[in-house]
């Protein structure tokens, strides 16, 4: 088991793929943000595919073994130390019974990944484990975890120490806050105009503050619009990104009025606003480990693009990205 | 020995607890960023004196790394 001596900043159990089958009852996938970084953890302790560890995300958190343990941490480099003796990211570690391991912030990157040789075995609810803090689903008693808590560990572990993911395996975080994110047309581009649309991919758009798992808000200037958004039906609605109500696919840039919104891991499923563009999972990564403040610009591409760019992703989470110290 | 406390990461100066001169105990919170709609305190490392605050309330993107606190 894992004590919980510090929280860290709304750190969450999460599973990967998430919550599958149940977006239409409201229920979002949830899960990791930076799923590349998260399936190798696993991969490093010997854990299968779609078991539980913790998204640390900004600030992270203390956690004291109640047995001895294989672990491993990917991600941000939170500058972790075990009983004040620095952890290396991207390897497979061995703790003692009464270890603590302490993380604390990253310099590059936002968000660092835990997983630990069997699991953590929080309760199943409706299908995963992974945290919907929001709604109150999942995780520790539906929400992230908690000081004093104590966080259940499957015993079906065989994780070996000194295990690493071959550098050229890794996602590479930007340094310079400038993150070229990848997006595919559609489902409602046809709703702006050819100048709204070389904008949205000309312009630097910064990351709000104000956003969340739920939603990631952009800064930037005005969207304009096809005669589509404002010659329109009552029903649609009057502000020219308005339309009758329809379901959100994950990624969806959801423009909101005139503020774009990017829909991430616990993202609302639907409403009246149209999605001009959709950042594809294969860019999720790059929106886990960006920090409020930096910068994005937006590349377009197919899906073909993107479901090949989403292979390759795959291809890396597997045994043939780790090697032996 | 000055410490100099660091913002944790980017965000907004939601609230800042001392004042220059300000008696401080280690762990006393000094002051609180909004980032991701999240509250992030900031500790002092250490008992001291408050000799510097170069944040103040309602500034918004912040760098990670700026200087916030010095403690003497």
């Amino acid at each position: 088991m894992l004590e919980v001596i510090k929280s860290g900043l709304e750190t969450s159990i999460q599973d990967w793929p998430g919550r599958q089958g149940y977006l239409k009852c409201g229920f979002p996938w949830s899960g990791p943000m930076d799923h590349w970084s998260f399936r190798l953890a696993n991969v490093l302790v010997g854990n299968a595919p779609g078991t539980a560890g913790l998204e640390c995300q900004f600030i992270g958190p203390s956690l004291r073994f109640t047995a001895d343990a294989v672990f491993a941490l990917t991600g941000a480099d939170m500058q972790a130390k075990l009983d004040g003796v620095p952890v290396p990211t991207w390897e497979s570690v061995a703790a003692k019974a009464g270890q603590v391991l302490e993380m604390t912030f990253p310099k590059v990157g936002a968000r660092a990944y835990f997983a630990i040789a069997g699991g953590i075995e929080n309760e199943v609810f409706f299908g995963s484990r992974a945290t919907f803090n929001k709604g109150g689903l999942g995780g520790m008693g539906g929400h992230s975890i908690k000081v004093g808590q104590t966080l259940p560990v499957g015993t079906g572990g065989n994780g070996v120490a000194g295990r690493r993911v071959k550098p050229e395996a890794r996602p590479v975080f930007v340094t310079d806050k400038r993150w070229n994110v990848e997006v595919c047309a559609g489902p409602n581009d046809d709703w702006i105009d050819e100048a709204g649309q070389q904008r949205f991919l000309t312009t630097d758009w910064k990351l709000s503050s104000k956003s969340d798992r739920g939603g990631f808000r952009l800064e930037g200037p005005e969207w304009t619009f096809t005669d589509k958004a404002h010659n329109k039906l009552p029903e649609h609605g009057s502000d020219p990104a308005n339309i009758v109500d329809h379901g959100y696919p994950l990624g969806a840039i959801n423009l909101a009025g005139q503020t774009p919104i990017i829909l991430v891991n616990d993202w609302p499923d639907g409403g009246g606003f149209i999605n001009p563009y959709t950042v594809p999972g294969c860019a999720f990564w790059k929106l886990g480990q960006s920090k409020p403040g930096e910068i994005y610009h937006f590349q377009q591409i197919s899906v073909t693009e993107a479901q090949a760019a989403a292979r390759r992703i795959t291809a890396l989470c597997t045994e043939s990205s780790i090697e032996t110290l | 020995m000055a410490h100099e406390i660091e913002l944790m990461t980017a965000g907004n100066m939601w609230k800042v607890l001392v004042k220059p001169g300000d008696a401080v105990k280690a762990g006393d919170t000094l002051f609180i960023m909004e980032v991701m709609k999240m509250e992030v305190p900031h500790e002092a490392p250490a008992d001291g004196t408050v000799s510097a605050v170069n944040i103040s309330e309602g500034e918004e993107g912040l760098d990670a790394g700026f200087v916030a606190v010095v403690i003497d």
